[in-house]
């Protein structure tokens, strides 16, 4: 068999190995969250131990949307964006921002989406909903501070020649790890793995938003030492008709 | 009080639907592992059960060609398909389920899809 199919049949069978593992983690993190679910609803729980398994649930929250991120990866590596169904980017949006709280459950998170009632068809099917998810839960991870305030905008760009809508979604006290520049999040790549850590959102969002034909970036606002503020900039191509 | 199907093929996630209807006051009258046993067990019953609460990934049978197979049998059959697939809803749907819940779902997201599709 020559080399190339030798190759195409190893990663067909790896990406066929990564479904099955990511099914397996679901159905476990299912059952994790219901047992505490379970053990929430008793009567007799006292207050300390009720606060411990609302933080381990929303820690199997996490767990969930980390494994179905490498499904959605190994989804998305080989399609075309045109093979992924139209989203309303704006629902989306408030959607993954209803439930975002549910992975911190010690913050207060304040949202708002300027304008928040047009209809805004991007390429992206679910896909789009997780990869905005994913940049919501990364900005608040980097959000150090008891409220995190996120301010989103959409607007109509052009990307590479393609009619596109752009999410820009700022936290002006989001702290970035200092690698990370504008449209050069690869450069994560170049870091020792052990500096890299909260960026596996990040690099998520970006890897997503390349398949579907559109982008993510990342901008620094330039505030105070330590705490300037980051914008996180999503690019998604529109869709004229569904 | 509800009566309840449950097919899921992972032993420890059929316990946990019991636990939960159980405590909820739902009547958990059989379990199947696959598509197939479950087919067996639905057509052999004689008091159809009011709600199946039905997996995708299954061996032998999967839970698209089950649910089809069901109503087949009884078109007026709720079936509330319960899959970590997202991407097998709209096929889910079209073999005749009511309802869709993705894995992992809340307690509270199965109540009350119980309640709504026993209500319709």
């Amino acid at each position: 068999m020559p080399t190339e199919q030798i190759g195409s049949k190893r990663e067909e069978q790896f990406a066929f190995y990564m479904d099955l593992l990511g099914h397996d983690l679901l159905n476990n993190n299912q059952a994790v969250m219901s047992y505490l679910e379970l053990l929430l609803a008793s009567p007799s729980i006292d207050s300390a131990a009720r606060r411990y398994a609302e933080k381990a649930i929303s820690h199997v929250k996490t767990s969930t949307l980390l494994t179905e991120n490498t499904k959605r990866l190994m989804a998305t590596r080989n399609a075309e964006p045109e093979a992924f169904r139209p989203v309303d980017i704006c629902e989306a949006v408030q959607r993954a921002a209803s439930s975002v709280q549910r992975f911190f459950p010690g913050k207060n998170i304040k949202f708002s989406l300027t304008p928040d009632d047009i209809k805004a068809n991007v390429l992206g099917n679910s896909f789009a909903v997780d990869l905005i998810m994913n940049v919501l839960v990364s900005a608040i991870r980097l959000d150090r501070g008891e409220t995190s305030e996120l301010v989103a905008t959409l607007a109509e760009v052009t990307y590479k020649e393609k009619k596109c809508w752009r999410l820009r979604i700022e936290d002006t006290n989001s702290e970035l790890p200092p690698f990370l520049r504008r449209d050069e999040i690869e450069a994560v790549y170049d870091q020792d793995i052990s500096l890299a850590v909260k960026t596996t959102g990040l690099l998520f969002a970006k890897m997503i938003a390349v398949n579907l034909g559109g982008n993510f970036e990342i901008e620094r606002l330039g505030g105070r030492q330590g705490k300037e503020g980051a914008a996180f900039i999503v690019t998604l191509r529109k869709v004229e008709k569904v | 009080m509800t009566s309840v199907l449950i097919v899921d093929d992972e032993m420890f996630i059929v316990e946990l639907y019991r636990d939960i209807l159980q405590l909820r006051g739902y009547k958990v009258v059989g379990t199947a592992f696959d598509g197939e046993e479950a087919l067996r067990k639905y057509g052999s019953s004689s008091d159809k059960p009011d709600v199946v609460i039905m997996d995708h990934r299954m061996p032998i049978m999967n839970g698209v060609e089950a649910t089809k197979q069901i109503i087949r049998m009884n078109p007026l059959q709720k079936v509330i398909f319960v899959s970590a697939d997202v991407l097998v809803e709209k096929e889910a749907r079209e073999a005749g389920a009511v309802e869709f819940l993705p894995k992992p779902f809340r307690m509270d997201d199965l109540i009350e899809k119980m309640e709504k599709v026993h209500v319709s």
